[in-house]
């Protein structure tokens, strides 16, 4: 057994599975709560990734910034965040609350023409060339190993404990705040949430502001980790995401972050250990996918919903 | 009757499943020009139009845009010196994107349909020459790309007579870049990455297969030209390892690659690209990183005119540069009577004959049968203070 490549892909795996699971959350919310599926979800994940880059730049690019590197990778993140939530609520207000009573097919292909939005948006503004994080200069990567077979960067080790933190912190949110409580109940019965006061178009609002935010940590952990962002990088960010929202059960939090993990995991070990793994990853990827749909179609947290007749 | 219905389906489905396969077979790239193509006569008037074909946009524009770079700076210098004028018409490629060559393919065949149009510089790719034979041949146009390298290209005679390049084929590339691996840097572990595309598998093969024959343990795996996260391909990469040799189009990548392999704790293993990577990006990485490139003069006066205007490090076109040449040489020669046709431009592209003193390349530049140039030398390059320096 070659534990060298077993943990490597394990720690490859879970990176990337992090950055799943933060994009697979803001679909589950907004499923949750609407019943839609956001697809232009990837794309403010970009576009979060983009307001990263051009905070880096502000702040004097990775060579030379004016604060300490942690200090601008925090800002970065702060900024993303608040900047692609605010784009959430946007596309929420203008693109499907006018369209909430009407058949389920219609906010759906708005969503699709806000995705086609957003990414030639971003071609035209920003271009198709290739954008780089320079994290090496911005913060210093250091490798980190134990023993011959375990190693692991520092930067893998922020993208999997800042996931990991949001998603706790997203949790908390959902289960003590009052917001959280208005939300779970809009989502439970949005008519009776309504009669009982409560404020659906801020719920839904604030839903899209977290789903958004999230999406955007995403977005800026991908530039640090992997170096590169691009324009058209939220196309198949935003697919995969779905999968795991889907294979963890639509709708369930803790869900999506355990089908982002193993969206991640699939591919890296796919990657290591399958015949032309690292060109079809994604074939193995979506193969899950439609594997799962066979076996359990509400994905593995997810339940079966109940219709009164 | 039901039975009769659906024997008649599966026959016709069977029948279009042979028809596609027999097509796949044969390959797009086997178009015979229609008999008369090229030989329409057009006046050649005092400003002369040739086709440029490159990625503007995309993510190969970083190569692309010094391909440009060069063919502009070979017009702008050669309308200051002559009475005559060329201009180009410029097709975006966007080599690397997502919907592959496709946009080489309108480029190819919007430049087929502009009469004015004599003969075409580029494309980049090898993909992106095998995409848009049909558009090109079957328009008559000569066309001369300054760094689509795959040896196939011009010996499976599909373009022959049609499509020539200024720039050496990867068997040449081939057989550098592995007598340096082995000979110079006397590695015995090497590992092998392509992009799937045309120009990195054939290179990727060769190299390979020269490697082995030297009696090095090669590796090899594949990754996408869209992916961004190389990590678990990095993971599987033996501990062992001593060189990684990518056979990349995108500088991007590499860079990424590069990266990611230092993060993940492998700044000791060197790192080898073809002139796909012959970029800063690539470079900068440090200076455990090779690239094997085209010949060039660096003593050139022309070169140090271009750095003045340009950035030192934007190389990489050259080629182009006498790709333009080339192709305006072609015109003015056809166009001695005041008129010439496509297929006058390709027959005076054949018998190009630059002198090497004349030559940027450092060689002189005559076409083999084939397509290719007579003699093909290929340099292998190693960063230095993030900047690649000759070595062999």
């Amino acid at each position: 057994m070659n534990w060298s490549l077993f943990f490597g892909e394990l720690v490859s795996g879970l990176t990337l599975g992090s950055i799943y699971a933060l994009i697979a959350l803001g679909y589950t919310m907004v499923y949750g709560i609407l019943k839609l599926l956001n697809f232009a979800h990837g794309d403010v994940y970009m576009v979060g990734a983009f307001i990263g880059f051009f905070v880096l730049q502000w702040l004097g690019g990775a060579l030379s910034p004016v604060v300490n590197g942690w200090i601008a990778v925090a800002i970065m993140f702060a900024v993303a965040m608040v900047g692609c939530g605010a784009l959430g609520v946007g596309i929420e207000r203008f693109a499907y609350r006018p369209l909430r009573n009407a058949p389920r097919i219609a906010p759906l292909i708005s969503a699709l023409g806000v995705s086609i939005f957003l990414q030639n948006s971003a071609l035209l503004l920003w271009g198709p060339q290739f954008r780089s994080y320079d994290t090496f200069d911005l913060v210093g990567v250091k490798s980190y190993s134990i023993g011959n077979n375990f190693f692991i960067s520092n930067i893998q080790i922020l993208t999997i404990s800042v996931s990991i933190g949001l998603t706790i912190v997203l949790a908390l949110v959902v289960s003590r705040t009052r917001t959280g409580k208005a939300m779970r109940a809009t989502s439970f019965d949005r008519d009776a949430a309504e009669m009982m006061g409560i404020s659906i178009d801020r719920v839904i609002s604030f839903t899209f502001f977290l789903g958004s935010a999230l999406a955007a940590a995403g977005g800026v952990m991908f530039g640090l980790v992997f170096g590169q962002i691009f324009s058209l990088m939220g196309f198949t960010a935003g697919l995969k995401g779905f999968t795991a929202a889907v294979v963890g059960g639509i709708g369930s939090i803790p869900g999506a972050v355990l089908g982002g993990f193993l969206i991640g995991l699939t591919e890296a070990f796919a990657t290591g250990y399958l015949p032309g793994g690292s060109v079809y990853a994604n074939l193995y990827v979506f193969a899950l996918l439609i594997v799962m749909f066979l076996i359990r179609p509400t994905g593995l947290l997810g339940s079966p919903v109940i219709q009164k007749v | 009757m039901k039975k009769v219905v659906v024997a008649a389906t599966l026959a016709a489905a069977l029948a279009v499943l042979a028809t596609a396969a027999w097509g796949s077979t044969k390959g797009s790239s086997r178009v015979a020009a229609p008999a008369n193509a090229g030989n329409a006569l057009v006046k050649c008037g005092k400003t002369r139009s040739i086709g440029l074909m490159a990625p503007f946009t995309g993510p190969a524009a970083s190569i692309g845009i010094n391909q440009v770079h060069w063919a502009n700076f070979y017009r702008n210098s050669y309308n200051r010196s002559h009475k005559t004028k060329i201009k180009f018409v410029n097709e975006d490629t966007m080599l690397g994107s997502a919907n592959g060559t496709a946009e080489a393919v309108k480029g190819a065949q919007a430049l087929g349909s502009n009469s004015s149009v004599l003969g075409v510089v580029g494309p980049a790719g090898s993909n992106e020459v095998k995409a848009t034979t049909g558009a090109l041949k079957g328009a008559g146009l000569g066309w001369v790309s300054g760094s689509a390298t795959n040896t196939q290209i011009t010996l499976d005679g599909t373009r022959t007579g049609f499509f020539f390049r200024t720039v050496p084929p990867d068997s040449s590339q081939s057989k550098s870049v592995s007598a340096y691996i082995v000979n110079n840097l006397k590695v015995k572990r090497v590992y092998i990455i392509d992009d799937q595309e045309a120009y990195s598998t054939g290179l990727a093969d060769e190299v390979q297969a020269q490697l082995k024959a030297k009696g090095v343990t090669v590796g090899r795996d594949g990754v996408s030209q869209q992916q961004s996260d190389f990590s678990a391909i990095i993971n599987k990469i033996p501990r062992n390892t001593q060189l990684v040799y990518l056979p990349w189009q995108l500088p991007p990548k590499g860079q990424a690659f590069g990266q990611q392999m230092k993060s993940l704790g492998r700044a000791g293993t060197k790192l080898m690209g073809s002139d796909g990577l012959f970029d800063p990006a690539f470079s900068g990485l440090g200076s455990n990183v090779y690239d094997s490139f085209f010949p060039l003069n660096p003593s050139d006066p022309r070169v140090a005119a271009f750095k003045k205007v340009h950035k030192a490090t934007e190389l990489f076109g050259a080629p182009s540069y006498v790709a333009a040449q080339v192709v305006t040489g072609a015109i003015d020669r056809a166009c001695k009577n005041g008129t010439a046709s496509r297929a006058e431009v390709r027959a005076q592209i054949k018998k190009t004959k630059i002198a090497a003193s004349a030559s940027l390349l450092g060689l002189a530049v005559a076409f083999d049968k084939h397509g290719d140039m007579v003699k093909k030398p290929f340099g292998i390059y190693h960063s230095v203070k993030g900047v690649f320096v000759r070595v062999a």
